[in-house]
């Protein structure tokens, strides 16, 4: 039923050549912007988003929200002075303009209302894109530092025009109505099934000469459950789906079955006990293994240097350095790749053939023999590197940033999982607790609820979210949920003690965003999708802390 | 007296455990089962059953949902977007525990700035589906429940430790319980009509090179409230609020960003104007924006003004209005401009001054702060605030005040915040009048006594604000769209920018000499600590002998650099 449903869609028509025509007649205009006393533009970029989206949300099996239309948004970028110094990469203080805009667009295709729109806000980010180049000049006068270009040079990229279909919202209700309520009558508190598709294009017009259709979709089902221990600590679990479209999902009977796992695992914890302050070898499984590398590993290989920022706001320490090549990151004989174009073949989350920035894809062998040899890049220059891998994203307008697309993290000699747990086990054996502590899944950033760890994700060192799913494992066989934990005081140094790993997995798809705090903002359906292939993991030493519940509800649930 | 002012603090008491008891028994049947109400009644009753058993029950609980559906179009440079039809549900808990004398609610004398309770909303599907209903309710009403015991501690505690307030009022004041279930009209609406009518009037815009940027849109917002409480009120209170706004903008060349907004309310798509007079706002706004961009900046200026019906209007509403509203005569922290100056004057005594919110309609047109009971579920009252100029009473939720015990409708809030004291329809009337030419006449003989260079006219606000606290100065601000040079000389009436009307309450009032028999009505939405609601002032022209304006805050960009892309059929494009 949800295959034919979906099947039977039409194909919406794209307004191509409105869209292209709006743009590149106020593209030849906007050469001639000058400001008295000031350089004109010497880069114009148009970025033009068309599609179309639909939003929906259940509770316990009703919807509680739905939303379904085009979405036509536009960003302007303007960038004043030359590629080896203009206005971009810069930070000014709160506030303050930059060269890039954005502005909703009208839905229709009517070439002088779009025109219009792009007149308007191509001057904003003019005059922005002016005054970000005479605060950043202001604050690197009698600066000591030397200081790199601000723009790789590409090739322009034209690309024919590209179709989309239709998003109704209908398949996306009756998924999260049954989804959620599937949570009915298992004594959880809250249960709602929430689900966003999206399907279009992106249209890149620029002075350098780009005119490329750049397709862009996904679709991202999140089912999240809370219930109540006997002490009364909120115990919480999120399931979620990322693919490239809503007929990829998979079938609902699967996603149903992986719901009520969800529940029975959240109903046992119940009566789990909390654990105690826990200092040994920590087992990473499956969906926490994705989170390990993705929270701890993607700042590590995304080459984008950090906004430069007015002297009064860095201090005398400077700007904390990100990814460094050459820094031993995982253990020997470890790779990890991104390969955004093999991820479109294979039809993942997060594959593309063409970044936002329209420099085509890369595959890009990060991580040799456990050291990082070379960077995710977008085209914001780097010592060092030679120009963009094509992994140029961000959300919104925010400024273009590598971002990891299609991760495949392989280890040296992958064991089985029983051997994983067997060497845990023996590691766990002089320490206090006489078992090996597993975590099988952990809070995504976008629907954390940590918000120390949210906050601590700007540095190089972010820590971790929270296990949802982990468990005692004894020497017999035994396993027993524990609950209420958090990692403590864990950084990117830990990936160098992993002691063991499986197989790199099949891929799986999240939703993020360029690593930093802006992770852990961007909603429940929100996001840039993005897949990661990892295996399972064994640490030698972690330290995790327990906290059980304070307060207990008053109130019998209904 | 206001009859109000007889129910003592013991009295109070002694009512409102009569109306606890009344919890007990259940409501008249609903003819029509209402599914929404089935499972938010159902699962009051078992809530409040349960709480009484608790050391601390609650004595009052009332549960509101606020049901949305907003079907609505915009369009800007004669282009639409998509007609969207969205709908919503939010639920509201209010819970009180320890007594009506003094409960949880009651404000915390010199708290720190994070110390609020945060208020409980709970989840509402938009499908009527009562497992999923009580559950969220459940919720709403268990995070209630133990918020308010431990708001209470710290209102007890905070009782103990200061001084006796100068209003020792109850907390909660009794009201009979009202049940009334209204039918929900489908209000029938043609999207293609409505997407049609707002492209047309967009494209108005681009026969106007001054005007940057417009938008013209249409958007109809039918609202349910639901509220029941342990007294034994149901309400179900259907009510439509639609709006045609027009909007246009441009950047003078001295960088001031001038935004002209008109817009027709109503309670009906009826109410909205036909293609004819949408085209000739639409040609109005742009026009006036042009004018306006030309126009020159006045300065800063002391002298007599007209303020037309809206501004009048407005200025009422930000400068009289939010001063009578109940709560803020006994909360020490506000400014109580009117708190003891109950029986004296406080306006001209040609002047009177109502609230009343069971107004539907002035002269034609819709009142957007009329409703039938606010948000404690108690029944709107008209209320003479201002009687011949001799201050009558104060807008009152259930929190009483010294000298006014009881509510007389006026708690309400956007859903998400706690109900207080609010204005709905407030009306200004002359007991005396002349015509508007006499009171321009007036004026003029105001500028030649006081040998002014010119007098002021304020045609139509966009909106104003005020300071009602003791920290900040206890100011309004009135923002004008378009003002007026009226000379002595006879010189045409010049168009000028760039000031805000702004004053005191007390010296203001007292220079108000003279109405017209002409009344205006504005309608829109007030921002204040219960959020936004819709309201509506009704005030006829007025002279004032002495107003003061200053700059209006303005931006320093340049107009757009490069001229507006242009209809090929207008004008050729200047490159």
């Amino acid at each position: 039923m949800w295959t034919l449903l979906l099947l039977g869609v039409a194909l919406a028509s794209p307004s191509s050549s409105v869209l292209v025509q709006a743009a590149e007649a106020e593209l030849a205009r906007a050469t001639d912007l000058r400001l008295p006393d000031s350089p004109p533009p010497y880069l114009l970029s148009y970025e033009l988003l068309d599609g179309q989206v639909a939003s929906v949300e259940a509770s316990f099996g009703a919807l509680t929200s739905t939303d379904q239309g085009p979405y036509r948004v536009l960003r302007v970028e303007v960038r004043v002075g030359d590629y080896a110094l203009d206005n971009g990469n810069f930070e000014g203080s709160f506030g303050e303009r930059s060269g890039t805009t954005q502005r909703l667009l009208p839905d229709e295709d009517d070439v002088l209302a779009l025109r219009r729109e792009i007149w308007l806000a191509t001057d904003e980010a003019y005059k922005g894109a002016t005054e970000q180049l005479s605060g950043k000049l202001a604050a690197r006068e009698g600066s000591t530092r030397s200081f790199g270009p601000d723009l790789y040079r590409v090739e322009p990229l034209v690309t024919e025009p590209v179709e989309w279909g239709e998003v109704p919202a209908e398949p996306l209700e009756e998924l999260v109505r049954e989804l959620s309520g599937r949570l009915v009558g298992r004594g959880l508190e809250e249960g709602r099934a929430s689900a966003r598709a999206w399907q279009g294009a992106r249209l890149l017009i620029s002075s350098e000469g780009h005119r490329a259709w750049i397709p862009t979709g996904y679709a991202v089902v999140r089912v999240e459950a809370v219930t109540r221990a006997e002490d009364g600590a909120r115990l919480r679990d999120v399931r979620s789906w990322v693919v490239r479209d809503a007929a990829s999902l998979p079938e609902r009977e699967q996603m149903g079955a992986e719901v009520d796992a969800m529940v029975d695992w959240l109903v046992g914890l119940q009566t789990a006990p909390v654990e105690g302050d826990y200092l040994g070898p920590v087992l990473f499984e499956g969906p926490a293994a994705l989170e390990l590398f993705r929270q701890l590993l993607a700042a590590e290989i995304s080459g984008t240097p950090p906004m430069e920022l007015p002297p009064e706001d860095v201090g005398e320490g400077g700007q904390v350095p990100t990814a460094r090549i050459g820094r031993r990151l995982l253990p020997l004989g470890w790779s990890v790749v991104d390969d955004p174009a093999r991820a479109e073949e294979e039809g993942l989350a997060g594959g593309y053939t063409v970044d936002f920035e329209g420099v085509p894809a890369q595959r890009v062998e990060l991580v040799e023999d456990g050291v990082v040899r070379r960077l995710l890049m977008s085209r914001v220059p780097r010592q060092g590197m030679e120009g963009s891998t094509g992994h140029g994203r961000s959300l919104g307008s925010n400024r273009r940033e590598a971002m990891p697309a299609a991760v495949r993290i392989e280890p040296a000699r992958p064991k089985g999982e029983g051997r994983l747990q067997k060497k845990g086990l023996r590691l766990a054996r002089p320490t206090l607790q006489p078992y090996l502590l597993v975590v099988e899944e952990m809070e995504p950033p976008a629907v954390s609820e940590d918000f120390q760890v949210a906050f601590s994700g700007e540095g190089p060192l972010p820590g971790l979210t929270r296990p949802t799913r982990a468990w005692r494992l004894y020497p017999d066989g035994r396993r027993e949920p524990v609950r209420g934990l958090s990692f403590v005081g864990v950084d990117r140094r830990v990936l160098r003690d992993i002691v063991l790993a499986g197989r790199t997995e099949d891929p799986v798809g999240v939703m993020d965003a360029a690593p930093g705090s802006q992770r852990f903002g961007i909603g429940t359906l929100g996001g840039l999708p993005a897949s990661w292939a990892v295996p399972a993991v064994l640490i030698g030493e972690l330290e995790l802390s327990g906290s059980p519940g304070r307060e207990q509800r008053v109130l019998k649930m209904p | 007296m206001n009859p109000a002012r007889l129910l003592g603090p013991a009295l109070a008491l002694t009512a409102l455990l009569g109306t606890a008891a009344l919890a007990r028994t259940l409501p008249p049947p609903d003819p029509e089962p209402d599914p929404l109400h089935l499972a938010l009644q159902a699962e009051l009753t078992r809530a409040w059953e349960l709480l009484q058993a608790q050391p601390e029950p609650p004595y009052w609980l009332q549960v509101a949902v606020m049901d949305r559906r907003m079907r609505s179009i915009q369009a800007t440079h004669g282009a639409t977007g998509t007609w969207r039809d969205d709908r919503g549900r939010i639920g509201d808990v209010d819970l009180r525990v320890g007594s009506p004398e003094l409960d949880n609610t009651r404000k915390i004398r010199d708290a720190g700035w994070f110390s609020d309770v945060p208020r409980a909303r709970f989840e509402v599907p938009i499908e009527d589906q009562g497992g999923a209903i009580q559950l969220g309710l459940w919720r709403g009403i268990d995070d209630s429940y133990r918020g308010a015991v431990r708001q209470l501690i710290r209102v007890r505690a905070n009782d103990a430790v200061k001084v006796e307030s100068r209003d020792s009022s109850a907390d909660f004041s009794p009201s009979p319980p009202q049940v009334e279930l209204r039918a929900v009209p489908s209000v029938e609406l043609d999207p293609q009509a409505w997407t049609d009518l707002v492209r047309e009037a967009s494209a108005v815009f681009l026969s106007y090179p001054d005007v940057h940027d417009s938008n013209v849109s249409f958007a109809a917002e039918d609202q349910v409230r639901h509220i029941l409480s342990s007294e034994g009120t149901r309400l179900r209170l259907p009510q439509s609020f639609v709006r045609l706004s027009i909007s246009a903008s441009t950047t003078a060349e001295d960088g001031m960003r001038l935004d002209v907004y008109d817009y027709v309310d109503g309670a009906s798509p009826g109410a909205m104007p036909d293609r004819e007079k949408t085209l000739a706002m639409a040609h109005a706004v742009a026009q006036r924006v042009t004018d306006l961009r030309k126009a020159p900046i006045v300065d800063p200026y002391v002298g007599p003004a007209i303020l037309r019906g809206r501004a009048a209007a407005v200025f009422f509403h930000e400068v009289l209005g939010h001063r009578v509203e109940g709560h803020r005569q006994k909360d020490e922290d506000e400014g109580q401009t009117f708190t003891d100056k109950v029986g004296q004057p406080v306006l001209p005594a040609f002047l009177d001054v109502v609230d009343d919110p069971t107004l539907a309609r002035v002269g034609g047109v819709d009142l957007n702060g009329h409703y039938r009971y606010d948000d404690e579920g108690v029944a709107a009252q008209r209320v003479s605030v201002v009687e011949a100029g001799i201050l009558r009473g104060f807008l009152m939720s259930r929190s009483p005040i010294q000298g006014f015990g009881t509510s007389n409708g006026h708690a309400r809030r956007q859903p998400g915040a706690a109900p207080v004291a609010r204005q709905g329809n407030l009306i200004i009337s002359a007991r005396q009048s002349v015509s508007y030419t006499e009171l321009r006449r007036q004026l003029i003989a105001q500028v030649r006594a006081q040998g002014r260079p010119f007098g002021l006219v304020f045609d139509d606000i966009t909106g104003g604000f005020t300071f009602t606290g003791r920290v900040t100065p206890n100011a309004f601000n009135v923002q004008p769209v378009s003002v007026w040079k009226v000379f002595p000389d006879g010189r045409p009436d010049e168009l000028v920018r760039g000031v805000d009307l702004i004053g005191t309450p007390l010296t203001t009032f007292e220079r108000i000499l003279a109405a017209s028999d002409q009344v205006d009505v504005f309608n829109g939405s007030c921002g204040a600590e219960s959020g936004w609601v819709p309201v509506a002032a009704v005030a006829p022209d007025l002279l004032v002998a002495e107003v003061e304006v200053q700059r209006k805050e303005k931006a320093h960009d340049r107009p757009p650099l490069l001229p507006p892309p242009l209809p090929a059929t207008t004008k050729a494009e200047v490159r």
